[in-house]
């Protein structure tokens, strides 16, 4: 457990430092996330050998303190938390279109690392909230920082996120009125049927929703996620959404009562449903480059809430096996898109799809990044996306009645592979290629494409993997 | 698992094109030594280890590959009689294609792309003839779909995009198709390894609709490659690619990767009794004759050569289908064979259209006017493999379809033969007079000028040495296995060995 706090310490720390004593050097994030990466990989040791640990702040228990909970899906999630920011802050502090360097991008990137730190250990409502609300503002923060033409996207993010803030604190002002309690395993021993948790969970869930940007509540992803700057985008498509998710799922699978879990399960299967239709639909169409990429998180959210939907209507844990499958192929898959796309946009000089004419040439080793988790996201064997997609479809394929499920998938994967391949097929475009407005930086573009290696990777080290987050989930 | 060589092998045959490939992309375009080099000597460490693992299996050595991969589904490769019929045959193509692309894109631009793509497809092909359970297959089959796309779309034309993005949607969608199929499997029993006689038997009883639906969802992504009939869109598109790419994907790679996986699943994931019993080879074996007849009615609409060969391929390769289908131990021989022969026969025909091409600019079907006189070598060699795919005795092409023939009327189906019969005229109907023209119509204008094709004379120097040699090597190499069909060591001997290991006789 210290190894985990350790993990959660060491970028908060390194950020308030560097705010106190206004270093704005990106070498101080790059060590902390290495120490941070060090720390997590150590507990999720620990996890292993010794199974799951949980500690009273403060020496306080509950129901009077606030307890966090190292599970193995606890210590996976800060791995790749601790992974992701490390790989995203050489990114930021290497290339030149980064516009992180001496900015305020250093000690927010710290927060934003922290604050996920510590939604993944805590395991009590009011403790997220305050987590949840740090998230949002960091994030807008970090926006900002592309300059006034994120302004107004922001601002919507900001408002929208604040509306969700308050949502949830409703429903646990709600939930704490009821019970009592605010500890997650209290609340799942205590929780009835009853009028005021049904409307407690109900507007904790459109807050989650909203800040997770689930269908129907995705709107304001798109244009915020795009118009950030690369480094940022990476981080908040990989990372920042899945915190409500993670939230979400737990309310869910623990706190709600059963005959509640079977109709709302039905619903969040359909609306993963036509997240992924509606939100490949939309990156088929879309001009822009990065929007394509953000519609895309959108559409891969869809896989993550089928899952939940499922998993809630059935009452099999093994589909959260799926969920947090999705959730760690996407983020290493759209960490190594948004950074080949920003980096092939900034040195294309173009925002545009089109401007990736012949871009296998000009920039070979981007495009190989964008194409291969491209692959991961339409779940092509042997990547982490293909897993999780797998283990999705076995209950699924299983009973005949379940078929129609597993045709939503299906139109899933060709909607996921029509708008990757939308692109790809593009940059063979060898007649009218675009000219580069600079030198391509190659470091940036191999950055890019380690995590798509690590996505391609992560098959091979999968049954590892399935049986840690099994654990979590029974 | 031990690491013995025997466990090693079947790894080692598909890393031996891997990794010159990944090497070779990392070459500038102007080490032209070394990228050969990589490339010979990956074809002649892969032949060497094929050969190795023939001579194993011929005394009965098992060679297995395994890793930990999904549940319920490690990833095997593994060597039975049947794999190394494929492996043989694309080893031995992939040979003679490679030169054939070393001459041919000589002093094209982005050489080292193509290769390293051109030697992941063969990995990804060898991958696939080695998988030994569907799990594996399936990943070899979308490997194999990633790595021909960039040879497809190789010349960067437009033409060739719109070619390319064809290509993309079928295979794609096909691959999608396939995933689904095996998943479903999967969640019935896992996926063991490939056997004789299948292992979906004890479920015939209870899960009767889940096998059908499987089934066609196998067909349906398998039939794609294979271009049986709604699905063979894509093939005739992608004409655009270079000659060596064309010749490799209807010859081996593509084509004969859904043909492959067909057998596959037909004799040892489903085996013949549950396929027979749940009625699911009728409509196959219709799809299969309505798709022969069809490509060679477009056949004979053709005024491109290139066009004319790719509806050609569409049809030949459904013979596979087809004597897959008739579900006999006779006509799988046939198949079989006819597996190993087409490749053989229509790896010459696209070299012949790709030499014609390169050396006097010859690409549609009038031009080739006298075209024997210029070319006596290359024509040669296309007049055996045309006559080979009519079916005249005693080239390869007349053994499977001999044999196909007694299938039919061993499993009662004569109205197949009928089906021979037809596809048999329609195809002298369109490559008879290509022969004709060939030799013995009067050019219509005089050949262009040494200076402006590869090289001069007719006879050994009639074009690049590097193109005529791998020409007339496979034309040789179909003319033998129909001559030596009788003979251990022939694709026949070697399909009988595999048919009677399969339906236990």
């Amino acid at each position: 457990m210290t190894l985990a706090l350790a993990s959660l310490l060491l970028p908060l720390g390194t950020a308030l430092l560097m705010l106190l004593l206004r270093l704005r050097s990106g070498i101080w994030v790059i060590a902390a996330s290495l120490g941070s990466l060090l720390c997590a990989g150590l507990a999720l040791h620990e996890v292993i050998e010794q199974g799951v640990q949980t500690l009273a702040i403060g020496g306080w228990r509950t129901p009077l303190g606030i307890r966090f909970e190292l599970s193995s899906l606890t210590a996976v999630l800060l791995v790749f938390t601790a992974m992701t920011h490390l790989l995203v802050a050489i990114y930021a502090q290497h290339s030149r279109h980064s516009h992180a360097r001496n900015t305020d991008y250093w000690p927010l990137s710290g927060l934003l690392h922290a604050s996920l730190a510590a939604l993944w250990l805590s395991r009590d409502l009011f403790n997220w909230y305050v987590t949840l609300e740090l998230l949002g503002l960091v994030a807008v923060a970090m926006i900002i920082l592309s300059g006034p033409r994120a302004h107004a996207p922001a601002l919507r993010y900001l408002l929208l996120s604040l509306a969700a803030s308050l949502c949830y604190l409703l429903g646990v002002a709600l939930l704490y009125g009821r019970y009592g309690v605010l500890d997650l395993d209290l609340l799942a021993q205590a929780s009835e049927a009853d009028h005021s948790t049904r409307m407690a969970l109900l507007l904790m869930t459109v807050g989650l929703m909203l800040k997770a940007a689930l269908w129907p509540l995705h709107l304001w992803l798109p244009a915020a996620h795009s118009s950030a700057p690369t480094a940022v985008s990476a981080l908040l498509s990989a990372l920042v959404v899945k915190g409500p998710l993670f939230i979400l799922w737990l309310l869910w699978s623990r706190v709600a009562p059963v005959d509640m879990t079977e109709s709302a399960g039905l619903l969040f299967a359909l609306a993963g449903i036509v997240a992924l239709l509606a939100g490949g639909w939309a990156a088929l169409r879309t001009p822009l480059l990065k929007t394509l990429v953000a519609y895309s998180t959108v559409a891969q959210l869809g896989y993550a809430l089928l899952a939940l939907g499922l998993l809630l209507r059935w009452q099999q844990s093994e589909l959260s096996v799926a969920l947090w499958l999705f959730v760690l192929a996407h983020g290493l898959a759209k960490v190594s898109m948004f950074l080949a796309a920003g980096e092939m946009q900034a040195t294309l000089g173009s925002k545009r799809v089109a401007s990736l004419k012949g871009a296998t040439q000009t920039m070979p080793v981007a495009m190989f990044a964008f194409a291969v988790a491209g692959g991961s996201l339409i779940g092509l064997p042997p990547s982490g996306g293909f897993v999780a997609k797998w283990v999705l479809l076995q209950p699924l394929l299983l009973e005949p009645i379940h078929w129609p499920w597993a045709l939503g998938v299906l139109l899933g994967t060709l909607a996921s592979a029509a708008y990757v391949f939308r692109v790809v097929a593009l940059s063979f475009d060898r007649a009218d290629a675009t000219p580069p407005d600079y030198d391509p930086d190659p470091f940036a573009q191999w950055l890019a494409l380690l995590p798509a290696i690590a996505v391609w990777g992560l098959a091979l080290f999968s049954q590892p993997l399935i049986l840690w987050l099994s654990e979590a989930s029974g | 698992m031990n690491a013995t060589w025997t466990n090693l092998l079947p790894l080692g045959i598909v890393l031996s094109s891997l990794l010159p490939g990944l090497l070779i992309f990392t070459l500038r375009e102007e080490q032209t030594r070394l990228r050969v080099a990589l490339n010979l000597t990956g074809v002649l460490l892969k032949l060497g280890l094929v050969g190795l693992m023939l001579w194993g299996v011929a005394r009965g050595l098992e060679f297995r590959f395994s890793i930990p991969f999904l549940p319920g589904g490690e990833l095997v490769l593994q060597g039975d009689a049947l794999s190394l019929q494929f492996v043989s045959l694309s080893t031995v193509l992939w040979l003679a294609t490679t030169i054939y692309a070393i001459g041919y894109l000589e002093d094209a631009p982005l050489r080292s792309r193509f290769f390293g793509y051109f030697s992941l497809c063969v990995s990804a092909t060898v991958g696939l003839a080695l998988a030994g359970n569907l799990v594996t297959f399936l990943l070899f089959y979308e490997l194999l779909t990633l790595a021909t796309f960039p040879l497809v779309v190789h010349r960067g034309t437009p033409q060739a995009l719109q070619a390319g993005r064809v290509y993309l949607t079928y295979t794609l969608g096909g691959g999608a198709l396939l995933l689904m199929g095996v998943a479903l499997l999967h969640s019935l029993t896992g996926s063991p390894q490939f056997s004789a006689g299948g292992y979906l038997l004890p479920l015939l009883e209870t899960r009767t609709p889940s096998l059908i639906l499987a089934f066609a969802l196998l067909v349906g992504g398998l039939g794609v490659k294979a271009a049986l009939l709604p699905l063979h869109g894509w093939l005739p598109q992608a004409m655009v690619a270079p000659a060596p790419v064309s010749a490799l994907l209807h010859a081996v790679a593509v084509v004969k990767a859904g043909a492959f996986g067909i057998v596959r699943v037909v004799y040892d994931v489903y085996g013949v009794e549950p396929v027979q019993a749940l009625g699911l080879h009728l409509p196959l074996l219709a799809l299969a004759a309505a798709t022969i007849i069809y490509g060679s009615l477009k056949a004979l609409q053709q005024r491109e050569l290139k066009k004319l060969l790719a509806y050609s391929t569409v049809s030949q390769v459904s013979y596979i289908t087809l004597g897959v289908a008739l579900m006999g131990p006779i006509a799988a021989v046939g198949a079989l064979a006819h597996l190993v022969h087409q490749g053989l026969m229509k790896v010459t025909l696209f070299y012949c259209a790709g030499n014609f091409a390169e050396t006097l600019g010859v690409h549609r079907i009038r031009e080739m006017d006298g075209i024997g006189q210029r070319m006596p070598l290359t024509m040669t060699a296309f007049t055996l493999a045309a006559l080979g795919m009519i079916g005249v005795p005693p080239t390869a092409g007349f053994i499977s379809k001999w044999y196909l023939g007694l299938g039919a009327l061993e499993t009662g189906q004569s109205g197949i033969l009928l089906v021979l019969v037809l596809s048999g005229l329609l195809n002298a109907a369109y490559f008879l007079p290509l022969i004709y023209r060939g030799w013995f119509a009067t050019p219509k204008a005089p050949w262009p000028a040494a200076a402006t094709a590869r090289a001069g004379r007719p006879g050994w120097r009639e074009t690049h040495w590097m193109l005529l040699a791998p020409t007339l090597f496979t034309a040789a190499l179909a003319l033998l296995a129909g001559i030596l069909a009788g003979t251990g060591f022939s694709p026949l001997g070697w399909s009988q060995l595999i048919i009677n290991r399969e339906f236990d006789l």
